[in-house]
């Protein structure tokens, strides 16, 4: 079971297991009737990166989708179980939404920045939560734009539109607009697919950085990046958790035969 | 000849037809076109802009029609876009795969093909009897039915080419599903719903049937929206169906002012959408 | 930057829930407003129709089924039949569509297989503007232009050679007045030809290019490959557009009130005067004095609104099969 490999002694990994900061319990998902995500249970550590890694289909964004419910408009989705922020049920229909997505950002595949100035893009999510003064707000969408590494390069140009940035800026943007309301969980469904390999590398540090105040989920079909970037690394197949543990374990001397042969490549 | 020669001489004779089947289309509308040019131009005076509609022999201008016509337009728009994007809202965000959905569609496009003389006896029924007489107001409001199918399906359609990654990540950031809408996917939205109100407008302009049994006529200046006015359309048709020369002369000026705002409308709309597509790619 | 914590604060745990409800009552009140708008829509169609059943319910209730097959239409004794009209909407229709689908047919060929591209896009364009222009216009420039022409060179022409043939001889006896059903016709399908053809090129584009370059490699000419594989692929969906353009002739009001002469005789020849639905509805409306006229010109309003529905369902069912077929 993971708690097992969390604190396994074998690796160098760290001496004290790390507080979890969000996990699910027997999670079980239906899409229009199919059973995507079988009796899901994963613990993500605090302030690290954990990546979700898989073949194609094997329900790793759908897992990752139900961290802030957004899965909930569309029609015929149902998820059973538990899924546990800080302790609470965020599947419990009692459990205010505004809140949960306040706690939980999300950042997707394809950079998408509102049709709008930069400052507006990273204020906006602010702008509907908090009442600020002008000042404020200003100091905040600085600072989440230092925090998403691209500020010296918009800071001349916070009016104009953000759809005249590159890809790989946008994306950025698109970070610095989920960190503006200071979440405490940052999920990133395959961030760089869509963008070239220096905007990827840009975001890959950007992630080192941002785990020292954030809990990190990414998903990843990139084996080398979940490599690379994460702390702990959970591979999933056909709408199972096959295996999870800390990264280098797992890319070393995974335990299940289904994660080597994953990581080996003898299927994709 | 052999099967080949043949083959190769209906392929030939096939393409060459084609070619002259679409130089036969636009022939015709080029013809059109150059009458309308010719005969209007030469028609139009100043007096157009400065007088009323003047009783046979005399002399007089298109001012009331015009000033109808533009009221009329007008507040049928301003009715119709509200509802016309309200109504594709609903089939783009809260209908999308329910069966109401489907259903509101497929009677929208058949509204949006129905001839307009029909909707303009609707609004005989349901506004101008009801009132005892034509108004402005009557043809306002048949004008707005002809309107609203054309602005609920660009704004569908508009709506639904949104990303739903930007949904979602509005959603994401906690802010309410009718926020998102209006100050996210209408501003995305925004060049191709303007593009649709264009349209409408450049289809409702034209539009002489509903007119005969809602607004009728009025050979004098009038402002009064629960009275007949003077449109643009029924007059030309008044004075181009009449055996008076002057009355013809200034139907075809007045039909070359219409053609040449509804060409207009048509290039700034098919323009707009333009530009959002090179912007975007 | 340590994160805020709200559970921490009760405080702002109990403004989050506040403005939970109010963003809550907000997204309701929307959502009931834009389903309200959506229902409009329906709403309008059933009442246009519901309303002309209605007001032509005397008509039908006075005259029965012989409202459909008479040719009367006596206003001082009161005597309505449908039979004039009717006929000379299908006939014009008809005219219409025998010109304008072939005509289409050609156009869209050549848009999408002949033309070099950086033709296609400007006549498209200048296609689709034929269907811009509001329809009075064409209906003057018949009146003005075509009629004159009709009348001086055609007409005659007609009846001098076909004229005296056995059978359809009698479809083209007629004075050279220039107004009759053949000259609505004719200015009815420059009407459709934009709608038909502006469908036909979309379908054709979207045949899957692997299809075409299949073919080709087989050795077959332009000409094959469309009539072969490219129609049969797209069939229901021209048929869907011809069926569009027909609705839209059945409707058609200005264009052919102008030309059609508004007759109430019944004759075969297309060379004389005749009538359409819209077109009587049109010229007659204002003229009405009595409660059986209106409520018969009503009751042929109703006849219009039902014959085009039927004709624009089974567009909208063509159209829509061939876009789940491609699985689009």
């Amino acid at each position: 079971m993971n708690d097992a490999a969390l604190a396994a002694p074998a690796a160098a990994a760290t001496p004290v297991s790390p507080a979890i900061k969000l996990a699910t319990r027997d999670l079980n998902f239906y899409y229009k009737g199919f059973h995507a995500l079988k009796n899901i249970n994963l613990d993500i550590a605090e302030k690290h990166v954990t990546a979700i890694i898989g073949p194609s289909g094997c329900g790793k964004s759908t897992l990752l989708r139900i961290f802030n419910r957004i899965y909930a408009i569309y029609p015929k989705l149902e998820a059973r179980g538990q899924v546990l922020l800080d302790g609470e049920n965020i599947l419990d229909p009692k459990y205010p939404l505004n809140r949960l997505r306040s706690k939980v950002g999300m950042v997707f595949q394809k950079p998408v920045p509102f049709p709008m100035s930069i400052y507006d893009n990273v204020a906006y999510g602010i702008g509907h939560h908090e009442k600020l003064s002008r000042h404020a707000l200003d100091e905040r969408v600085e600072q989440a734009l230092r925090q998403a590494a691209i500020w010296d390069e918009v800071k001349d140009k916070l009016k104009q539109s953000a759809l005249s940035l590159s890809g790989g800026q946008q994306q950025r943007l698109c970070i610095a607009r989920a960190i503006a309301l200071r979440p405490e969980v940052i999920l990133l469904d395959e961030p760089t697919s869509a963008l070239d390999p220096i905007a990827t590398g840009k975001i890959e540090q950007l992630l080192a950085e941002l785990k020292r105040d954030f809990t990190i989920v990414i998903v990843t079909h990139n084996m080398q990046q979940a490599a690379r970037c994460s702390d702990y690394t959970a591979f999933m197949y056909m709408g199972d958790l096959i295996e999870v543990g800390d990264t280098e374990t797992i890319f070393t001397r995974p335990s299940q035969t289904q994660t080597e042969d994953y990581i080996t490549g003898r299927f994709g | 000849m052999n099967l080949y020669t043949r083959r190769r001489i209906r392929n030939v004779l096939a393409l060459v037809i084609s070619g002259a089947t679409t130089v036969f289309a636009l022939f015709w509308l080029f013809w059109i076109l150059w009458t309308t040019f010719s005969y209007g131009v030469s028609a139009l005076s100043p007096s157009l802009f400065t007088q009323m509609t003047p009783p046979p022999g005399d002399e007089g201008g298109l001012l009331n029609a015009l000033v109808g016509s533009a009221m009329m337009s007008l507040l049928a728009i301003a009715i119709g876009t509200p509802l016309g994007v309200a109504a594709g809202t609903f089939l783009a965000e809260y209908a999308q795969h329910r069966p109401i959905g489907s259903i509101i569609r497929f009677v929208n496009d058949i509204l949006l093909s129905a001839p307009s003389i029909v909707l303009g006896l609707f609004v005989y029924t349901l506004v101008v009897a009801q009132m005892g007489h034509f108004s402005a107001l009557a043809g306002a409001i048949a004008l707005s039915f002809i309107a609203l199918p054309v602005i609920v399906r660009t704004t569908d359609e508009m709506l639904r080419l949104v990303p739903s990654a930007m949904r979602e990540a509005a959603l994401s950031l906690g802010v309410p599903q009718w926020k998102v809408t209006v100050q996210v996917l209408y501003r995305a939205a925004m060049p191709g719903i303007v593009t649709g109100v264009l349209l409408a407008l450049a289809r409702i302009s034209g539009e002489t049937a509903p007119l005969l049994f809602t607004a009728l006529n009025n050979q004098y200046w009038s402002t009064d929206l629960l009275a007949p006015i003077a449109n643009l359309p029924v007059v030309i048709f008044q004075y181009a169906m009449s055996p008076y020369p002057e009355w013809n002369a200034m139907a075809w000026a007045g039909a070359f002012i219409l053609t040449l705002f509804v060409l207009l409308l048509s290039i700034s709309a098919r323009a707009i959408l333009l530009r959002k597509k090179m912007t975007h790619e | 930057m340590p994160a805020s914590a709200p559970s921490a604060s009760p405080a702002s745990a109990v403004d989050m829930e506040q403005h939970a409800r109010r963003d809550a009552r907000a997204d309701r009140l929307f959502s009931i407003l834009a389903a309200a708008a959506g229902w409009f829509v329906l709403i309008t169609l059933t009442g246009a129709a519901l309303s002309m059943l209605w007001g032509g319910r005397e008509a039908f209730a006075t005259f029965g089924w012989s409202f459909f097959v008479s040719e009367e239409w006596d206003p001082v004794n009161k005597q309505f039949g449908a039979l004039v009209p009717i006929y000379g909407t299908i006939v014009t229709a008809l005219i219409a569509l025998i010109i304008a689908v072939p005509v289409s047919f050609g156009i869209a060929l050549f848009l999408t297989e002949v033309a070099p591209e950086w033709m296609r896009g400007p006549i498209g364009s200048a296609v689709e503007l034929l269907a811009g222009i509001p329809s009075i216009i064409y209906g003057m420039w018949g009146l003005f232009v075509l009629v004159p022409i009709m009348g001086e060179h055609v007409f005659p022409w007609l009846n001098d050679n076909l004229g005296e043939w056995p059978w359809i001889g009698a479809l083209f006896q007629g004075p050279p007045l220039g107004i009759g059903m053949l000259t609505a016709g004719i200015v009815l399908a420059i009407m459709i030809i934009p709608f038909i053809s502006a469908v036909t090129r979309d379908v054709f584009l979207t045949v899957p290019t692997r299809l075409k370059e299949s073919a080709y490699a087989l050795g077959s000419t332009t000409w094959e490959v469309v009539w072969d594989i490219v129609l049969p692929y797209t069939r229901s969906a021209v048929i869907g557009g011809i069926f569009l353009g027909l609705g839209r002739a059945l409707g058609e009001t200005m264009a052919v009130t102008f030309v059609l002469g508004n007759s109430h005789r019944l004759t075969p020849s297309l060379l004389e005067p005749g009538n359409s639905i819209a077109a009587t509805i049109a010229n007659e409306f204002s003229e009405a004095d009595s409660e059986i006229y209106l409520s018969s010109l009503m009751a042929l309003g109703f006849v219009l609104f039902v014959v085009t529905f039927i004709v624009l369902v089974i567009a909208k069912l063509m159209l829509l099969r061939v876009q789940r077929q491609g699985g689009r």
